[in-house]
């Protein structure tokens, strides 16, 4: 579920390109200092967006120069250690971990002893950030929960799945200043509800494979993995339709070092995520993000 | 008071064309349109109000300062807001309620009226959408206007819904590299439609 929102990097400016990949990397060596190498593990591009949301109204950023696997022989320079950053490396440790615990539950043979492996390494990393985020914490639990039983129940309402998980992302929008917590509270109910409507579709065929639940396929009454025209129009309409309220959201946001990069990925990058993703032509890019699978195989 | 250059984001030498057109876009990015049934409304009621304020300001303090001033346009403003839609006339009382009450953004207590609603026509569909777009549960706000327009295709405003759910007139569309469409321009009937976007949920709030 993770990977799905990044910027359309063609149409950054070089700086806004650099200081997008300083985030990156900014945030992957917050996961590293904080949460050791299994949380850097978890580094994922929708972590870096929240980072730059949770900037609040600074209009600038700390830089330095720091050395990493990929960058061994030459130091790289990444964004320095901000709050913003810290609370989004936590949270996304919590997020992490509370899915390992629903594949590890949900799968079976291999992929559960994988899912149990991740699980025991997230462990002490997620004790630590649940310590720090008590509150993010309990949400993402009730709404995994709230999934879950969605899930049994074989809920054939789109809306209601993704709304669980859109609120889960909402409460991300509580280490937010007073003055922008509600902008930030619809924008992020919107970039969830994009997020997991979009990997619903993504996994269609893997989930229809393995009689696994899935919210398209509930709504539209599926049971071949190509949809038809009018399916994949509706799926987009509704897609696109949650994309204004967001960039609606995003216009309302005080202005911040990373606005340039934020509004290229909500008025490009989503849309074009979303395009792929429809033409079945999404792939989630980047080696460096774990390497899930089921999202692999889209690109056929 | 902020200072209005920094509110429409250009500098104190700026001339009077490049206020103007950062004036223009910003009131085109905050236009009540754009806001419809969004819960933010509010916000960027205030957020036009400011710049309309810091419009008027510059320019009227250019004006005394002996610069000639192309004032016009949008000058007037938004600020007055929405007109309270004197036109509406809502026959069904509850309806009429249900409608302030998604308004105010009151969800709960217009969800609870919806479902002790006897009849299900096309009034309680269409306000069925507006309660879930206002959720932000669009797919299920979809199914209502267009059942809301199958019942009664003549009523102007339940299409109106249901375009604007079809991203008519949206600022935000075709943008990307996505399948090329045009760029949306501001044609006379694109104005039509925003109007009656507008007005579609004024009738309950008078």
């Amino acid at each position: 579920m993770f990977g799905y929102v990044r910027p359309l990097v063609p149409e950054l400016k070089v700086k806004e390109f650099e200081r997008f990949r300083a985030c990156y990397c900014g945030l992957c060596h917050e996961l590293g200092r904080e949460y050791g190498a299994a949380g850097r593990s978890i580094l994922n591009y929708d972590f870096v967006f929240l980072s730059m949301l949770l900037w609040g109204g600074r209009d600038s950023c700390d830089y330095c120069h720091r050395r990493c696997l990929p960058g061994l022989f030459r130091k790289k320079c990444v964004c320095a250690s901000a709050p913003a950053l810290t609370v989004a490396a936590g949270y996304s440790v919590i997020l992490a971990y509370w899915k390992a615990v629903d594949n590890r539950d949900d799968s079976r043979g291999a992929k559960k002893l994988l899912s149990r492996a991740v699980c025991l390494l997230l462990k002490r990393p997620y004790k630590k950030a649940a310590g720090l985020y008590p509150a993010f914490d309990k949400s993402v639990r009730e709404r995994l929960d709230g999934l879950h039983a969605l899930e049994t129940a074989n809920c054939p309402s789109l809306d209601r799945a993704a709304d669980q998980f859109a609120l889960l992302l909402s409460s991300a929008s509580g280490a937010a200043g007073e003055d922008s917590r509600r902008v930030l509270e619809q924008l992020l109910y919107h970039v969830g509800r994009i997020v997991y409507i979009a990997d619903a579709y993504a996994d269609l065929r893997e989930d229809l494979k393995d009689g696994r639940y899935n919210p398209v396929a509930a709504r539209y009454g599926l049971t071949a993995a190509s949809p038809d025209d009018g399916t994949r129009e509706s799926v987009r309409e509704t897609l696109l339709s949650s994309v204004d309220l967001a960039a609606a959201a995003l216009a309302l946001l005080p202005k911040s070092y990373w606005t340039p990069v934020t509004e290229n990925i909500v008025l490009l990058g989503l849309p074009d995520m979303i395009d792929h993703v429809l033409a079945g032509t999404y792939v989630t890019a980047g080696k460096r993000l774990p390497k899930r699978p089921q999202l692999g195989q889209n690109g056929e | 008071m902020q200072d209005p250059y920094k509110v429409l984001g250009v500098s104190s030498t700026a001339s009077d064309e490049e206020i103007k057109k950062a004036y223009r876009e910003l009131a085109k990015k905050y236009h009540p349109d754009n806001y419809v049934d969004n819960p933010l409304s509010d916000l960027a009621q205030e957020k036009m109000k400011e710049i309309n304020e810091a419009y008027d300001t510059i320019t009227r303090s250019r004006k005394n300062g002996g610069q000639s001033s192309s004032s016009g346009g949008y000058s007037s403003g938004y600020s007055s807001g929405w007109s309270g839609g004197s036109a509406y006339q809502q026959a069904n009382s509850a309806y009429a309620q249900i409608r302030s009450a998604i308004n105010a953004g009151n969800l709960q207590y217009a969800e609870q009226m919806l479902d002790s609603c006897p009849t299900r026509d096309a009034e309680w569909n269409f306000l069925m959408g507006s309660l879930y777009y206002r959720k932000g549960w669009l797919d299920d706000a979809r199914s209502f206007f267009q059942r809301a327009v199958s019942m009664d295709p003549s009523n102007g405003e339940y299409r109106q819904a249901l375009n604007m759910m079809n991203g008519a007139g949206s600022p935000y569309r075709q943008t990307g590299y996505g399948p090329p469409a045009q760029q949306g321009g501001c044609d006379m009937c694109d104005m039509c439609t925003a109007m009656m976007c507008a007005n579609m949920m004024c009738g309950g709030c008078r």
